[in-house]
Formats: C-alpha cells, structure tokens, sequence
C-alpha cells in the first residue's frame, strides 16, 4: 500500500479531534511528524500552562477541587506551582482585599511575560456582595489586567475548566499574532445579586435628617472618601 | 444536683458576691448584668479561680443614644461584653456588660487569659475602645495606617481608601 | 605538608546499584545508609529521624522563654538574626495569612502573625442585612464548613426570637453537622499531607484520595440542597430543604465507603516518617490551650476533655450516646489522630440518626414572603456550637436598622482566630520545617479568622 493510501487510512480511522493532527503528517512506522515551528510553539505554548494560584477564600477551595482527582485540571498540561517566577497564568479566587491587593500586584509583577490572568468567582470580578465594604476591592482588573473572567459564587470546578479553555483560544491567537478579544466584564444587574445595602447616596436621599446617616457623611467628608460625590454643604 | 446546676448556683453566688443578679439562662437575653467599670477585671478573677477557665469572647458595641426611663437620649457610648466559659461537664458561659464613655479605656483581661490578646485587639481595631494594660495593642485586621474604625455607627460601610477603593 | 586530604568516594558496589531502594519502613528500622555512595563517615551513620520517638532534642540551644511579645534585642543570637516572611501568599498557610519569623539559625526566635488579609467586614454587612438574607453571607465565612457557619447564626436567630425547631429538623441538622464534620477533616488531612511534603506518599496522593471521598459528600449535599457548597439551607426556626428520596440510603453508601478507608489513613499516622514529623512537634499543654480559648480537636489533643455537643448538647445531640477522643500528648501527632478518630464517631451519628428521621415538619416558620417579616426584638445573646474547628459562636444584639429585622451588632467568636494566636507561643523554639507542620495542624480557615 502507498504510503499515501496509508495516511488516509489512519485519517479515516482517527475517531477524536485534536488540533494537532490538523498540522502534524504522521509517517506510519516511524515516530517523526514534521510541523511548521510557529505551530508547534503555538501547541506548546497553550498545553502547558503553569498556573500561580490567587487562593485566598471559598474560590480556592473549589479550585482545589478542579487540581484534585475529579475534575484534574493537570490533564491541559497545567501545574499549579507555588512560586510566579515559574508560572504563566494567575488565577485570581477569591475576594482581594485593601491589605491584600498590594501583595497581588507584587506577584504578578514577578510573573514573567507572556502572562495571562484569570478572575475566577464573583468576588474578583466585582466584589460579590462584599463589593461596597471598605476593605474589599471591587473587581480585581483594578488592580492586573484580567483575560478571562469564570462567573460564579463559587464556579463549579467544570466552569473553570471551561475558563482554562477559553483561555487556551487566546493564547494560541495571541501565539499565531492575531487580534485577541477581549472578556466583558460581566455586568451584574441592578436587581439581582448586589444587595441594596443603600448607599450614602440613597440614605441621603431617603431621609436628609437621619441622625447615623448624617454622622456617617461627616466621617465620610473627615476621611476624605474617594469618588464619593457629596452633595456640597457651603452652598446650602 | 446535676452539673450544669451546680454550675448556675456557684454562678450566682459569684455574681452575688459582686451584687448582681444572675438571670436564669432561659430568659437571659441582656447579655448579662452591667458591671462597673473598677469591678470588671476582679470579677473576670474570681471566675476564673472558681473554675470559668476558658475565654469565649469580648464584644464591643457603639451605641448613639440611650433609653433613659421612657426617653432616649443621645449619649454616644460603648458597651464591652465579656464572655467565659467553664470547661468540661455543665459547661456554662457567664458573661457580664461594662458600659464605658467615650473617653474611658477598660482593664485588659490580657493577664488572665492569653486568648483575649487578639480578641482586644480586633475590637480595638474594628470599634475603637482601649484596653489598658494590654502590651501590644495594635490593629489586628485593617492595615496600621488606617483611619477611623469600621464598626462605629458613623463610619459609613463603603468609606474607602486610595488608591483601591 | 598538612594539607588535608579529601577523602576518596566510595566506590558504588554492584551489589548496592542492583538493590532497589528499599520501602522507608526498612530503612527506619536499619542503620544502614540510604544511597551508598559519597565519602565515609566516622561511625556508623545515624539512623534517618524516623527511628526516634517522642523528641527531645527540639529544645532550644540556649535557654529563652517562648515569650510572643519578646524583645528582640535583648536576644543574643549566635549567628545574625534572619527575617523571614511566610506568606500572605504561601501555599502552606492555608489561606492569606503572614507569619514573620525571626531565624537564629534554623531555629525559631520570635514569631508575629499578621492575619486581615481577608477581613472582609461581614460583621458591618451584617447590619445592614436582613435576617433572612445573612444566612448565605455567614456561609462564606468558614468556607470548609459552611453548614454549621449557618446552623451557629440561625440559632442564635431562634435564641433571640424565641422560635422553636421542629424535631425532624433538629435532626436533619445534626446528620449535615456531623456529615459536614468528616468532609471539613478531610480537606483538613489531604492539605495536612500536602504540607508535610515526601511524608505521605509524595505529597499529593493523600490530597488525591480525601478529594475524592470529599466530592462524595459535596454530591450528598448537592442533592439535598442544589448547591456544591454555600448552601443556603437553613433558616429560622429549621430547614428550607426537607431530604429527597433516596437521599437516607445515598449517605449510608458515601459514608459506608469513606468509613471503611478510615482505617488506611489510620494506618497511615503509624508510618515513621510520619510520626517523625508529628510527634513531639508544637506540643500546647493544657493550661497554656484553655487560656488561649483553644477549642474543638485542639483543645482535645491537649486532654482537656470538653465538647459542647456532650456538654451543652443542642440539635439532637442528647439523643444520641456521643463518644469523645481525648489525646494527652498536645502535639500534632495527637491532633491528628483526634481529628480521625472523630471522622470515625461522626460517620456512626449521622449513619443512626438519619435512619431514626422522625416525621413532621422541617420548619416551623412561613416561608419567607415578604422583605423584614423576621423580626429581632432588641436583646443580647450568645449562642456557641461545636463547629469541626471549635466552638464557633454568634453573640447578637437585636433592634438594629431595617426597622428592627437587622441585627444591631452581630459579633462571630471564632475558633480559628484562636487557633492563630497560638501561633507565638508554639513557634519559638521549634525548627523551620516543623513550623509548616504546625501551622497545618492547627487547621485555622482565614476567612473565619479575618471575617
Ligand atoms: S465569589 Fe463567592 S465563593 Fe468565591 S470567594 Fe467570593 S464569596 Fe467566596
């Protein structure tokens, strides 16, 4: 038989999909292939990435969960490594707060390029309902540039997974040189997941003459709260 | 007398011992009786030397205003609740308030039990009141450059800090 | 000529590259060496430090008191004193937490723990939230064992408002306590394996193995409740989801299976290694663990013989006949071996009680309708559980914003922010290595310690 006719054979039999065979010929008998460098690279590139985990609450217990047995995320070729010198892809789970965030833009400054960043939970998208406390920051992009986001509270560790899929696509675009989307950061509505815990806006609003209310703004005006806009007391 | 009314007598009998009146547990829903502020690390003593071993909590409270009979007034204050508990069979928790003004600082139970250090701490940090004689009272929780305290009634919940917030 | 002469390498015998490397066990038991080759020692060389029981050596070279608020300059160290900070971000301190260690040597001088890294200010949220809408706030907050975090603050909810819990619902709650116990050790010994390093089986194969049989648990509480974890499932005056058909035999299957592998990781605190690096290591004694306020397995490793579900029993603890395990020793071998022994004792309640499910209602209040309709009239009380960590309590003061259905202050006592304060006094004195052993054994959860 030809060595062509045996090639489509072997194409004829191959029952799963993987990207690989689209730019690798296999030669039968032999264990050479012969790619293009880029596409191999690309290959490389998106099959193994280490990952730096951001555990800090309930999200790194799930993410936990995807590393261990059931979900095994080492299976994409990821290694959760201890250290951000080693590692390509922070994964941000959990809420960061006001002492922490310092500590998270250190670390991802010492991760080496190309790196990429994953917000994982509702927490280091937005803040969850934490988002208006005074030491929690509201979405972690604050703070890194974030790829991809995994909504949840907290993600399964299938969605996570589904994450480190999408974030394989943009790797081996941002490999190949072409344009990279970019994630939504995924609005959350007014009516359902943030709690009105009434803001000074609304309690000013909703009762001028509140004694807390009042209080509150005088320590917020002491405290010199940021992007709080006020309404202006010497025009009054 | 089973354990657990042994323990609520020799209760009761401390508490008289510094003319308070011990509520029943089942009915006990103000937190214990006041205490004046002198008498609060005495009676922490004498309970620890009848046998209320283990520390359970210290919570600070910041009130803006008081019922005075039928009227409320404004008197901005702290109220600090202690909690111990006796350890092993009947274990009970005996817990006593202190109110405090604004200005005044309590005795810390650092002496007593090493457990209150960080727990006086926190509320030190989050409430604001002072304990005297701890040996190291510094913010437990917030960064140490912080201003102001988080769980006073007139710190707004989303009062912020550059350039995170 | 005095110049000294290195000595030869031993020559690598035949025989020795043939041997495979023989199981640890062996090799404890020889005196013989590891890896034959390398130049010769003087004497015999000393058995790997799984051969020495209880440690001794561990002491301190020169005499210091393990003092947490200790002077630093008053310390003369014999080499220059080393900073070395651990964390907030490291893999072993289970969460974001910092210990700032000051090394003399390899050994520990001074230890200061910095916890707050994760203060996310439940307790301020809290009061602006109404009852009804804390319960999946609360779960957040010890995040291994979210049940009891929830079972703690609706209790202390029905102290105050003077609601009474349907029977069937006492019970159900206590099966998903217990149930809730075993999975919180698990991750507990998986991530106890992982910080021991080579000890069990190269790190991450008891990790393997407690996931594995903690998935079946979050299956069991998926299918009661909808939710993997932060369920969410109860509330005032008893539960919000009754137990599904089948739901009886599924946990007798899950916790059959768990409950026969009990033994394997009981086996496995016998191996040398393993006891090698536990025992004797970060002993807290009984005084020094009740007036830290240490509760739960580590009060327990301490042998102080103390239980709120025996003591003070609530849910239906007082319908069953509970075994408590008592440790003498206070290190992290005995805190370890309390904490199976108690996977063992929770399996064997939850398996008699919900077979023993009585019928009725689950709750005894309406579902909720409409926004405030749980009122909590001003009071103060305080409500301590046996969490797998301690005793969690709530102490909450009613009468607070929303028209009296927020807490006014609601404070959570927890069990870890104590088992972290042990850190200063347990450290000093002990070597690097032993300080990531520790740390481990004490199973603190940040987010219980920082709120
Ligand atoms: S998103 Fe939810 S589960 Fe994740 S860290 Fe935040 S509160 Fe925890």
């Amino acid at each position: 038989m030809a060595v062509k006719d045996q090639l489509a054979a072997l194409e004829a039999e191959r029952n799963y999909e993987h990207p690989i065979y689209d730019v690798l010929a296999r030669f039968p008998g032999l264990d050479i292939a012969t790619t293009s460098v880029d596409a191999l690279l690309e290959w490389g590139a998106k099959n193994s990435l280490w990952i730096f985990p951001m555990a800090t609450s309930c999200c790194g217990i799930e993410f936990m969960a995807a590393a261990a047995s059931r979900v095994d995320l080492d299976r994409m070729g990821t290694i959760v490594r201890g250290t951000p010198r080693q590692c390509d892809v922070m994964v941000v789970a959990g809420t960061i707060t006001v002492k922490m965030a310092p500590r998270v833009k250190r670390l991802w400054d010492q991760m080496p390029e190309p790196k990429w960043c994953i917000a994982m939970g509702s927490c280091a998208i937005s803040g969850d309902f934490y988002r208006d406390i005074y030491s929690v920051i509201p979405g972690i992009d604050i703070v890194v540039p974030v790829d991809v986001y995994i909504p949840g509270c907290p993600p399964n560790p299938e969605s996570l997974m589904a994450g480190m899929m999408r974030l394989q696509e943009r790797v081996s675009l941002k490999r190949a040189g072409k344009p990279v989307p970019k994630d939504e950061r995924p609005e959350t509505h007014d009516k359902t997941i943030v709690p009105k815990i009434g803001r000074f806006e609304d309690r000013i609003a909703k009762d001028p003459n509140d004694r807390t209310t009042r209080l509150q703004e005088l320590s917020a005006r002491t405290l010199k709260v940021q992007g709080l806009e006020l309404p202006d007391e010497s025009g009054e | 007398m089973s354990a657990v009314e042994a323990r609520v007598a020799q209760l009761e009998e401390i508490f008289l011992r510094f003319e308070l009146k011990a509520e029943s547990d089942a009915d006990n829903k103000t937190g214990g009786p006041l205490v004046p502020r002198a008498r609060h690390y005495e009676l922490a003593q004498a309970l620890k030397e009848a046998g209320w071993t283990s520390y359970v909590a210290v919570v600070a409270s910041h009130w803006l205003e008081e019922k005075k009979g039928e009227t409320v007034v404004d008197v901005e204050h702290f109220e600090v609740a202690t909690a111990l508990r006796s350890v092993g069979a009947g274990t009970l928790v005996a817990k006593w308030r202190v109110r405090l003004e604004l200005n005044e600082d309590i005795d810390s139970l650092f002496p007593l039990f090493a457990g209150a250090d960080w727990q006086e701490r926190e509320q030190y940090d989050l409430v604001g009141v002072s304990f005297k004689g701890h040996p190291d009272l510094r913010r437990l929780m917030m960064p140490d450059e912080w201003v102001g305290h988080p769980l006073r009634k007139d710190y707004a919940i989303e009062t912020g800090c550059a350039p995170w917030r | 000529m005095a110049v000294a002469e290195t000595p030869p390498a031993a020559p690598v015998t035949p025989a020795a590259q043939a041997t495979p490397i023989a199981p640890v066990t062996q090799v404890a038991a020889s005196t013989g060496p590891l890896v034959p080759s390398g130049p010769p020692r003087d004497g015999p060389i000393p058995p790997i430090r799984a051969a020495r029981t209880p440690r001794t050596d561990c002491k301190p070279t020169k005499a210091f008191v393990p003092e947490p608020h200790l002077d630093l300059s008053t310390y003369e160290a014999d080499a220059d004193l080393m900073t070395l900070s651990l964390g907030p971000q490291h893999p072993s301190t289970h969460g974001v937490f910092r210990v700032v260690l000051y090394l003399d040597g390899e050994q520990i001088v001074k230890a200061v723990p910095y916890p707050g890294y994760l203060h996310r200010g439940v307790e301020k949220l809290c009061e602006k939230l109404m009852a009804s809408n804390i319960t999946p706030i609360i779960d957040k907050n010890d995040y291994v064992a979210p049940m009891t975090n929830e079972q703690a603050v609706n209790m202390a909810f029905e102290s105050l408002m003077g609601v009474e819990v349907p029977v069937r619902a006492r019970y159900l709650r206590t099966v998903l306590a217990e149930t809730q116990r075993v999975a919180s050790h698990l991750l507990w010994l998986g991530t106890f394996g992982m910080d021991l390093g080579g000890a069990l089986g190269g790190g991450t194969s008891l990790f393997m193995w407690c996931f594995r049989e903690r998935e079946l648990i979050l299956d069991l509480f998926e299918n009661l409740t909808g939710c993997r974890f932060h369920y969410n499932t109860h509330t005032v005056g008893g539960n919000r989801h009754d137990v599904p058909a089948g739901w009886p035999e599924m946990l007798h299957r899950t916790l059959g299976a768990i409950d026969e592998r009990l033994d394997q990781y009981l086996g496995m605190l016998e191996h040398p290694i393993f006891s090698a690096r536990t025992k004797g290591v970060g002993v807290i004694d009984a005084d020094l663990a009740l007036e830290l306020g240490l509760t739960g397995p580590l009060l327990r490793a301490s042998g102080v013989d103390h239980d709120l579900r025996r003591d003070a029993p609530y849910h239906a603890y007082a319908e069953v006949d509970l075994k408590v395990f008592v440790e003498d020793a206070g290190d992290c071998w005995a805190r370890s071996k309390v904490r199976i022994e108690e996977m063992r004792e929770s399996i064997r309640i939850s398996r008699i009680l919900v077979d023993n499910l009585p019928p009725g209602p689950i709750c005894s209040t309406k579902p909720l309708k409409m926004v405030g309709q749980h009122k909590l009239p001003p009071g103060q009380v305080y409500v301590g559980i046996e969490t797998p960590r301690g005793e969690l309590g709530t102490w909450l003061i009613g009468g607070g914003a929303n028209k009296g259905s927020s807490p006014y202050r609601l404070k959570i006592r927890s069990p870890s922010l104590h088992a972290c304060a042990v850190i200063p006094y347990v450290l000093p004195g002990c070597s690097l290595s032993d300080a990531i052993a520790i740390l481990g054994s004490l199973d603190p959860v940040m987010g219980e310690v920082d709120r």
